[in-house]
C-alpha cells in the first residue's frame, strides 16, 4: 500500500485512526508493517503489500 | 454465466457479464476529479478499468485471495469487510454484491461463497450495504450498483430510499434466466435534515 492511503483508512471496529509502523517498504510502498489501533489496543497487519482490516478476532484464512 | 478465469485464482470471483455491465456504466459515470472505491472488487477486473480515467482507485475485498490478485493489476487494494476499514470520503463507491438467492442447506463454505451467497431473498449484504455507505460517501457523491433481476430491483430500490437515497436504474443487460441493472443511487437532498 501506498502511504498516502493512511488518508482513507481507519480502525474496522471503532473508526478512530491508525498508526503506521513501517517494517519493510520498496518507494513510497509499504510492503509489510502494521496499522494499530491505540483505542482498541490492536495491531492491524500490512502483509505483502495489503493492509488487512478485518476485525483481529474473527480473521479467518 | 459465462466464465473466462484467465489469469483469476480458484478461490476469486471471475469477469463475468456483472463485471462487464459495471465497467461500462462506471467509464459514463466518472469524472476525473473522482475518489473511487470499487467494494468487494473479487478479480480487480472494475476498479483496474478506471485506474487511467479517475484520481484515485481504492478496492476492497474479505477474500484473502481477491485483493492478492487486485493487487496484481494494479488496485490499491484493503482487505476488509465492506468498507469497513474505510473512512472515506469517496465520490463514486462501486459494488457488484453478492446476490444469489441461498438457503443455508445450499451454502458452501469456501471464499467464492461470499461472492456469491445473498442470504434467502438475496439481498442481505445489500441491506448492509445501503444502511451504512453514507458514512464514506462525500456529500454529492454517487453509487453504482449491481442489481439483477433474481434479487428483486424494486426492493433494492426500497432499501435505499429508507436509507436516504433516491435511485435510478441506468444500464441493463439480459441474459439468459435474468436481468442484469446498474442501479444508480444517490443521497435525496430534499430530504436531508427530514
Amino acid at each position: 500500500m501506498r502511504k498516502n492511503l493512511m488518508e482513507i483508512l481507519c480502525c474496522p471496529v471503532c473508526k478512530g485512526a491508525l498508526v503506521l509502523t513501517v517494517a519493510e517498504e520498496s518507494g513510497d510502498e509499504v510492503l509489510e508493517g502494521t496499522l494499530r489501533c491505540a483505542a482498541c489496543r490492536v495491531d492491524y497487519p500490512i502483509t505483502e503489500g495489503i493492509p488487512n482490516l478485518l476485525p483481529q478476532t474473527a480473521c479467518e484464512d | 454465466m459465462t466464465v473466462n478465469r484467465g489469469e483469476v485464482p480458484d478461490q476469486v470471483y471471475p469477469p463475468a457479464e456483472d463485471s462487464f455491465l459495471l465497467l461500462r456504466a462506471a467509464l459514463r459515470e466518472v469524472r476525473e476529479t473522482d475518489r473511487v472505491l470499487e467494494v468487494g472488487t473479487g478479480s480487480g477486473y472494475v476498479a483496474a478499468g478506471l485506474l487511467d480515467r479517475a484520481a484515485a482507485v481504492v478496492a476492497t475485498d474479505i477474500n484473502p485471495h481477491a485483493v492478492a490478485c487486485a493487487r496484481s493489476r494494479g488496485v490499491a487494494a484493503v482487505r476488509t469487510d465492506l468498507f469497513a476499514g474505510l473512512s472515506g470520503p469517496f465520490d463514486l463507491i462501486l459494488f457488484n454484491p453478492p446476490y444469489l438467492p441461498t438457503a443455508p442447506e445450499e451454502r458452501i463454505d469456501d471464499w467464492l461463497e461470499y461472492a456469491l451467497d445473498g442470504g434467502p431473498t438475496g439481498r442481505v449484504t445489500i441491506e448492509k450495504f445501503a444502511a451504512d455507505v453514507g458514512r464514506v460517501l462525500s456529500p454529492f457523491g454517487r453509487v453504482l450498483l449491481l442489481v439483477s433481476s433474481l434479487t428483486d430491483p424494486s426492493a433494492v430500490r426500497g432499501l435505499f430510499a429508507r436509507a436516504g437515497f433516491v435511485s435510478f436504474i441506468v444500464d441493463e443487460e439480459r441474459l439468459e434466466g435474468e436481468t442484469l441493472y446498474v442501479l444508480r443511487a444517490m443521497r435525496d437532498l430534499c430530504r436531508m435534515g427530514l
